[in-house]
């Protein structure tokens, strides 16, 4: 069931721009999670999950057992590490298409 | 065929989210008395019973469609003001005074209750299913002991906009600037599973006169989380001249209608070390009336804005569409929320350049600011 409807098919497209276009797959160096990865800039990064990947990451899985609160959100540091590791091989093509 | 960009307005949905709601302080429903809130299209009836329960049912008896916030709590009950049905907070009518028996369908609407943090915590979902207690947001360690201030808490009407419009914030970098006068020094969203979250550090405008987000003298870090669709705990330390201050910030809302929302705000100040309790109540009412001046902020841009399905975003925007993408996990049956709905994601946003301009126009304006202070004197 629908919820909140765009009125225009572009408005789709425009959906697929900014959630799907340029995401790079990057393999995590210390674990079995590879995610995707989008740099707009140097200072720019998204990162998006899949379940798989999110349940592979060992650092969320030993996070996930300590009891809830305000640390329990922050990004795993080995795979920001793999990251910027793919961003130096020259990987991860840094640089923004039209704000997208 | 034409070039020019057309906003996409969209439909707002038909149903309200599913998750848990805040409806305000525990303590502010525990006089025995029937009280009246609005919420999910409806008047919702809360009461405590002598058993000291908390109940929460749907306002209008489902005899005869009476009023039973007018109504009167009697034992663990409350009674209808027309023909004094009297229901429990399971939803059965459990007695009609005037009756041999009560009739087998003689159930209404109940909503689950949690008391959290000293509030008061309710279940909605529009296809009926259990509360989900393990998605509660956490307990606060310490709030609600002497080590806190006690919840200020504070409520504000909104018409005319869709709630996502306060959620949109979550993803807003550069409104913390135009609107709440402050820089954004450092920006990053996670979204995650039933959780977003918002990570940032600001610093006050000297050109300004600040408001929930300080003067140029305070520096801020903050860490907001939605547990949910509705319900947000913002932890913050605010460093004034050095004197740093933790304070939390519950930031949450009922929708009333398909384009209106009761937001309720409460602040708790850990008190420093060393404050005499007068110092420290001062304290927390500042920061009360700071932040609730910030929400009076974005209040004035949604009563005059509109909805917007398709915005145009720049380099230096925040992840909207995905946030908007974990939102509608709330407004989907639980059969059709999509894998990429609660997909960890993260965004860190480049405040580089934008701090830049925004530091080059302050100057501006200060300049300005001194040329008009020094003609002054000349033009009197």
């Amino acid at each position: 069931m629908a919820s909140f409807v765009p009125t225009s098919e572009e408005t789709l497209e425009d959906l697929r721009h900014y959630t799907e276009d340029r995401l790079v797959d990057v393999a995590c160096l210390d674990c079995l999670a590879r995610v995707r990865v989008k740099k707009n800039s140097d200072h720019q990064t998204s990162v998006q999950w899949s379940a798989e990947a999110r349940s592979a990451c060992q650092e969320f899985v030993r996070r996930d057992q300590r009891p809830g609160g305000r640390d329990v959100h922050k990004p795993c540091t080995r795979l920001m590490a793999s990251i910027d590791d793919a961003v130096r091989a020259g990987d991860v093509p840094v640089g923004a298409y039209d704000g997208y | 065929m034409t070039d020019t960009r057309m906003l996409d307005q969209g439909t707002t949905p038909i149903r309200f989210a599913r998750g848990w709601h805040c409806l305000g302080l525990a303590s502010d429903f525990a006089d025995g008395k029937p009280h009246a809130i609005h919420g999910f299209g409806t008047k919702l009836v809360v009461w405590q019973g002598a058993n000291g329960e908390l109940n929460v049912l749907d306002g209008y008896c489902r005899h005869m469609g009476g009023d039973l916030t007018q109504g009167e709590v009697k034992g663990d009950h409350i009674g209808c003001p027309f023909h004094d049905w009297r229901w429990g907070g399971d939803g059965k009518c459990k007695e009609i005074p005037y009756a041999r028996r009560v009739p087998l369908r003689a159930r209404t609407q109940r909503y689950e209750t949690v008391v959290r943090n000293g509030q008061l915590l309710i279940w909605n979902d529009p296809e009926g299913s259990a509360a989900d207690h393990d998605i509660l947001p956490p307990e606060l360690p310490d709030v609600m002991s002497d080590k806190y201030t006690p919840w200020s808490w504070h409520t504000k009407e909104i018409n005319g906009s869709h709630c996502r419009e306060l959620i949109d914030n979550v993803a807003d970098m550069a409104h913390f600037y135009y609107v709440h006068f402050a820089f954004p020094t450092s920006f990053r969203n996670i979204f995650d599973g039933h959780t977003a979250t918002q990570f940032m550090e600001s610093k006050g405008r000297p050109d300004t006169m600040g408001g929930g987000y300080g003067d140029e003298n305070s520096t801020l870090k903050s860490v907001a989380t939605y547990y949910g669709p509705s319900y947000m705990i913002n932890w913050l330390e605010v460093d004034y001249k050095g004197f740093v201050t933790e304070v939390i910030l519950i930031n949450c809302h009922i929708p009333t209608g398909p384009d209106s929302f009761l937001l309720q705000y409460g602040i708790t100040v850990k008190k420093p070390e060393g404050l005499d309790e007068k110092t420290c109540a001062y304290i927390a009412e500042r920061y009360t009336e700071s932040f609730g001046d910030g929400f009076l902020q974005d209040v004035a841009i949604w009563e005059n804005k509109v909805a917007v399905q398709n915005p145009l975003l720049c380099e230096e925007d925040g992840p909207v569409y995905q946030l908007r993408r974990w939102y509608e996990q709330f407004y989907v049956d639980v059969a059709d929320i999509a894998p990429e709905m609660t997909d960890r994601f993260e965004f860190e946003v480049d405040t580089t350049k934008a701090n830049e301009y925004w530091h080059a126009e302050v100057a501006e304006n200060l300049a300005k600011r001194a040329a008009a202070e020094a003609a002054a004197p000349a033009d009197a």
